[in-house]
């Protein structure tokens, strides 16, 4: 039986459908991050089970008990939110408190347990200092205690890490992993940034226009992904407008080159197809499936270097590692592209 | 530029005498009571006055608790509106700014003939009725002030997120305010009530048409009889609406955690 349980869901801000039929079982203990473009519904959807929003239908339930006539304070939901939302009036330990005070717990536990909880954020000796001391990193850690510590059954995160510079994005974000892990509580993590959900989460729902489009692993997100919404949204997808010449042998015909699928096509001989490859998946030199090409430019981007690639009309992007060996063709090189025809979506 | 600058302290100058001439003239005056010499005679038959002392007591007893009644009024009503009616904001805005155009003699007439003693709710008929009468038209009258005040100490702090965060860690609505919201608003409150106790000491209409023994009607009664004593109090009634300002800008400054709000 799932820890949490959304059923049904659906939300309406006027004539705007915002969530529409959203559904989603998550273990104990589990992390799943809300993945889409802004104004797709994860926002809402996160806020609904918080309580901040009130479904228009549908039910979540929370170790079996359906608390969708809960207020947000009847939850036992700890939150994270994108403004860290510290209590300026207060200091880190009696923001870290706070939640531990209002549920009656005596003032020595309350200590002890501040005190565990600024430990385990790594600022044990900032309790006596005010929110407007930190740094935005140290905020937001100091907001992820307080919600932890009257150990709430669920954790929700909305796109806590938006507001910080990358590198602390990073380390961050590999803290917050690991504290879950821990800690074992089950989290819903709200992003738009498909990095933070690939490298943080055991699943994804991607969503999309207030649909779930794709609820999977990471790996499965990235490598299958279930549409051509979540093909473009997660990673960089090259489109590719092919025309069919045998359906049944999945051969096609882009810019007069003749590519083999090994697969058969739905669509039928002389109709046209969309195939999506990601530059990752593209290499120089001929493959299970080649295609020939003008080099129209180089860029480097650290271990990577991103080839763009004209194929007749018809732009591609190519991703290879910075090797010492590696030697990038010049610009204005013919070369040929080889990928496996399999790691090709074809829609 | 340089007589830019001239023209800047000139005006300057001119809008100074315009203020302290007056101030300093009365002060002057004030201190001539024995003839011959200057000399605090005037304060000290003043401070001495049982009826300064009861008056003054009364006023500041009202003034506290115009205060209370204004924030209790004020903070949440203020709270509230940004929190859930933002659409109603300018309604209430323009309801605050009433008793700046109404004036008080309009606003104590409507309550004497709405609750006199043959009303149904009579409460000109005893003083403590005509007491809170009294710190109820206080509270009006300080009302754009307080309001003012409180909206834009609330418009400083980011209330919704503050509100959500308190509600996820169990915090109900009395919780809230009292200890996330009124805090992080407590300057603005304090502007608020040193204005508040600022018009409240030196009120006269409402006091005197209610027959309240007030600061106000002290001041009119003794100004008609007596020449230096008026001017000592008057001296000394600016001296404490100069100590409220200055208590506002004290207690602005002194604020832990006011850099948090930027």
């Amino acid at each position: 039986m799932p820890f949490l349980e959304i059923v049904h869901l659906d939300k309406h801000y006027g004539a705007n459908h915002v969530v529409r039929d959203f559904n989603l079982a998550i273990d104990k203990g589990e992390f799943v991050s809300f993945l889409g473009p802004s104004g797709c519904g994860k926002t809402t959807t996160l806020r609904m089970v918080a309580g901040f929003e009130f479904p228009d239908t549908g039910s979540i339930r929370i170790d079996g008990k359906d608390v969708v006539d809960l207020k947000p304070n009847q939850r036992n939901i700890g939150m994270v939110f994108q403004a860290y939302a510290l209590f300026p009036n207060m200091t880190v330990a009696q923001n870290v408190a706070f939640g531990l005070r209002i549920a009656g717990m005596a003032r020595a536990d309350s200590d002890r347990r501040v005190a565990e909880m600024l430990t385990m954020i790594g600022l044990p000796d900032l309790g006596a200092r005010y929110p407007f001391q930190l740094s935005g990193g140290q905020q937001q850690r100091v907001a992820l205690a307080r919600a932890l510590a009257p150990r709430p059954k669920v954790l929700l995160l909305d796109e806590p890490l938006s507001a910080l510079d990358a590198k602390i994005r990073i380390s961050l974000r590999d803290e917050i992993r690991a504290i879950q892990k821990e800690l074992g509580i089950t989290t819903i993590y709200v992003t738009h940034d498909q990095e933070e959900a690939l490298s943080m989460s055991d699943r994804i729902v991607v969503m999309n226009q207030g649909v779930a489009e794709q609820v999977g692993d990471p790996f499965t997100i990235y490598t299958r992904p279930a549409t051509r919404f979540v093909a473009t949204f997660v990673g960089t997808l090259n489109g590719l407008d092919a025309r069919v010449l045998d359906a049944a042998a999945g051969t096609v015909e882009i810019e007069g080159q003749t590519v083999t699928l090994g697969r058969p096509l739905t669509a039928a001989g002389g109709g046209s197809v969309g195939l999506s490859v990601r530059p990752e998946a593209l290499a120089l030199g001929p493959g299970l499936a080649s295609l020939s090409g003008r080099v129209e430019d180089v860029s480097f981007h650290g271990p990577v270097v991103r080839l763009k690639i004209s194929v007749g009309g018809q732009r591609l992007a190519l991703d290879t590692f910075n090797t010492s060996a590696f030697r990038p063709p010049a610009v204005g090189e013919t070369v040929t592209i080889g990928f496996d025809p399999a790691d090709a979506l074809v829609a | 530029m340089r007589l830019q600058h001239f023209w800047a302290w000139l005006s300057l100058a001119i809008g100074m005498v315009y203020f302290f001439l007056p101030l300093i003239a009365t002060f002057e005056f004030s201190l001539r009571m024995r003839r011959g010499v200057y000399s605090f005679d005037a304060y000290r038959v003043v401070l001495a006055d049982p009826n300064f002392q009861a008056t003054f007591g009364y006023s500041v007893a009202m003034a506290l608790l115009t205060i209370v009644m204004g924030v209790v009024l004020v903070v949440p009503t203020a709270y509230w509106v940004r929190l859930k009616l933002p659409r109603w904001r300018p309604v209430i805005e323009f309801i605050t700014l009433l008793p700046l155009v109404i004036p008080a003699i309009v606003i104590v007439f409507g309550y004497i003939r709405l609750y006199n003693t043959s009303s149904m709710l009579p409460l000109t008929g005893t003083a403590t009725g005509t007491n809170f009468l009294l710190l109820v038209g206080y509270t009006v009258l300080a009302l754009p002030y307080m309001y003012r005040a409180v909206d834009t100490g609330l418009r400083a702090i980011d209330i919704a997120t503050l509100t959500e965060a308190a509600q996820s860690l169990g915090a109900g609505w009395t919780t809230i305010l009292v200890r996330v919201i009124l805090p992080n608003v407590l300057v603005a409150v304090l502007s608020g009530a040193f204005l508040t106790f600022a018009i409240v000491i030196g009120e006269f209409t409402m006091a005197a048409l209610l027959n309240r023994p007030a600061f106000g009607p002290y001041l009119q009664v003794l100004g008609a009889n007596r020449a230096y004593e008026p001017a000592a109090l008057a001296v000394i009634a600016f001296g404490i609406t100069w100590a409220c300002m200055g208590l506002i800008q004290l207690v602005t400054r002194l604020q832990k955690h006011t850099s948090a709000r930027r």
